[in-house]
């Protein structure tokens, strides 16, 4: 009889515990077909990374030092960002140049910032250029508010679509009770505006009273990757979620990613934040990790450097210290493969101009990765 | 019947341990202070280390975990961690200004990088106070603001 109850127990024991994902795709240990080279090393959390071009290297630092490195030289740059406010996860964030650089000269940062009312910080969008060793001309295109002194939460990643617009996200600032579900509020949103700071005209909440119209997503809790489909041309984001519940999703005008009303994920202590996963109205994943793995920075592969990997998507795994390869058929994750294992805690991924990867490493600097 | 009986009580066992760490960290998130007498006896510690439980859940729990335990090799475990004992100054100081290097917690080499959080020196005496006296750790020693001041980068 005991031989009978025995299998009972095992199959009780395994599924009685919400955080386990059944039918999860499984991850695939690292084959190593590559080596690394560091090609900077004076960055110790090297959040912003980006190219200009003539090839020269943009390395932005979260404590606010921004460092231009061409070839063998590197030059610091005085930002004259005098609001930056760096606090817990807080600082200088993203780097992105406009993609009419080479005639228009504009470079988008996105900072921790004090400026305006109330004690603390919130995030805010700029663009710059760049003349010797300075920025100047530097015009703010988005500050939200309200200021506060909480340490999560700021996001924040750009990018440009295909039609010239730019998106930018800012987390819930850990008021998920007030600012992901509420338009008339900033915080667990994705922004979107003309490259000059206009709000475009068909942005969904422009008809909307009181409503922050610079909002083209919501919803969500905390972004720190996005990138361009290099096909579809669609804006593809992931975000952290509490414990478990991490997620990637596809930009849909308008649309609400359901933080805190549904998600995946439980709180830190273990306990329940909500018992939905899905409401209508509200969009699912394309992917979720349980556990969490802690995404940081995001790029499609593109190129013909690493064919394998190509039109695949890269996430930093900042919990686990390495590079996952999140393998795509289309819209659907199908693979998943382990990079870089023990890499350190990896800020950023981007793809250089000249189709390497490079990885962001806190403690050890801007690291390329070589295929054999 | 005396078989359903087995299979039940089994069942019950197992769904109480394999859920039993959860229950675990809800415990901890509360705020479990480990020698309630010796808190009890000094209010200021213990409006402090209040004070530093809020600290802890916005700029620490990401990493070093609502039961303390951090991950061994990555994230150094502030429960019962012989660095938090021994090296007290190199603890504020790391609190305050953030650390990198190779440091030894309980044995086991870490080298990765903290950064600095920018709490003010009230916070970092706080959460001090909060680390130092929640999961199985004891300190009657209160760490006070002028002593975080103190400390230089």
């Amino acid at each position: 009889m005991k031989t009978k109850i025995l299998p009972l127990f095992l199959i009780v024991f395994f599924i009685s515990c919400a955080q386990q994902k059944e039918n999860d795709v499984e991850i695939q240990p690292e084959e190593r077909s590559y080596e690394f080279e560091t090609v900077f090393a004076e960055v110790d959390i090297p959040w912003g990374l980006a190219w200009l071009p003539d090839g020269s290297m943009l390395v932005g630092d979260k404590s606010g030092e921004v460092t231009l490195v061409k070839e063998d030289t590197s030059t610091s740059i005085t930002t004259g960002f005098d609001d930056l406010y760096v606090r817990g996860q807080g600082g200088l964030l993203d780097i992105q140049p406009h993609p009419d650089y080479a005639n228009n000269g504009w470079i988008y940062f996105t900072y921790a910032s004090s400026q305006g009312e109330g004690e603390g910080g919130n995030t805010k969008l700029v663009r710059t250029k760049l003349e010797g060793t300075n920025f100047t001309n530097t015009e703010e295109l988005y500050k939200a508010t309200p200021n506060t002194t909480a340490g999560v939460h700021f996001g924040s990643r750009i990018v440009f679509d295909k039609e010239g617009y730019v998106y930018f996200t800012i987390g819930d600032r850990g008021n998920n009770e007030e600012n992901p579900q509420d338009i008339t509020r900033d915080g667990g949103k994705t922004y979107r505006l003309h490259d000059d700071g206009r709000i475009p005209e068909d942005n969904p909440f422009v008809n909307e009273e009181n409503a922050k119209k610079a909002i083209f997503t919501y919803g969500h809790r905390n972004q720190q990757g996005i990138d361009k489909h290099p096909e579809t041309g669609e804006i593809w984001s992931h975000e952290h979620g509490p414990k478990g519940g991490d997620e990637i999703n596809i930009h849909k005008k308008g649309a609400n990613y359901g933080w805190p009303v549904i998600t995946y994920g439980v709180n830190y202590s273990g306990t329940v934040i909500t018992e939905e996963t899905h409401k209508p109205g509200m969009e699912q994943p394309v992917y979720y990790w349980l556990p969490s793995i802690a995404p940081s920075g995001m790029t499609f592969v593109t190129g013909d450097k690493y064919p394998e990997w190509k039109g695949h998507l890269l996430v930093g795994a900042l919990k686990f210290q390495y590079l996952e390869l999140v393998k795509l058929d289309g819209e659907k994750v199908v693979g998943r493969q382990k990079i870089a294992v023990d890499i350190g805690r990896l800020r950023t991924v981007k793809m250089g101009p000249d189709d390497y990867i490079y990885m962001g490493v806190e403690g050890k600097g801007i690291v390329k990765i070589i295929p054999n | 019947m005396q078989t359903i009986q087995t299979a039940f009580v089994y069942i019950v066992i197992a769904i109480f341990f394999s859920c039993n760490s959860k229950e675990k960290n809800k415990e901890s998130a509360k705020g479990e202070y480990s020698k309630i007498e010796t808190i009890q006896q000094n209010p200021e510690l213990e409006k402090s280390i209040h004070r530093g439980n809020s600290v802890y859940n916005d700029f620490c729990v990401q990493c070093h975990l609502p039961n303390g335990k951090g991950t061994e090799g990555i994230f150094p475990p502030l429960d019962g961690a012989d660095w938090l004992v021994e090296k007290r100054t190199e603890s504020i100081h790391a609190v305050k200004y953030g650390q990198k290097g190779e440091i030894v917690v309980n044995g086991v080499t870490y080298n990765n990088m903290m950064p600095p959080m920018g709490l003010t020196d009230r916070e970092v005496a706080d959460v001090m106070n909060y680390i130092m006296n929640s999961w199985s750790n004891t300190q009657d020693n209160m760490v006070t603001v002028d002593e975080v001041k103190a400390i230089k980068k």
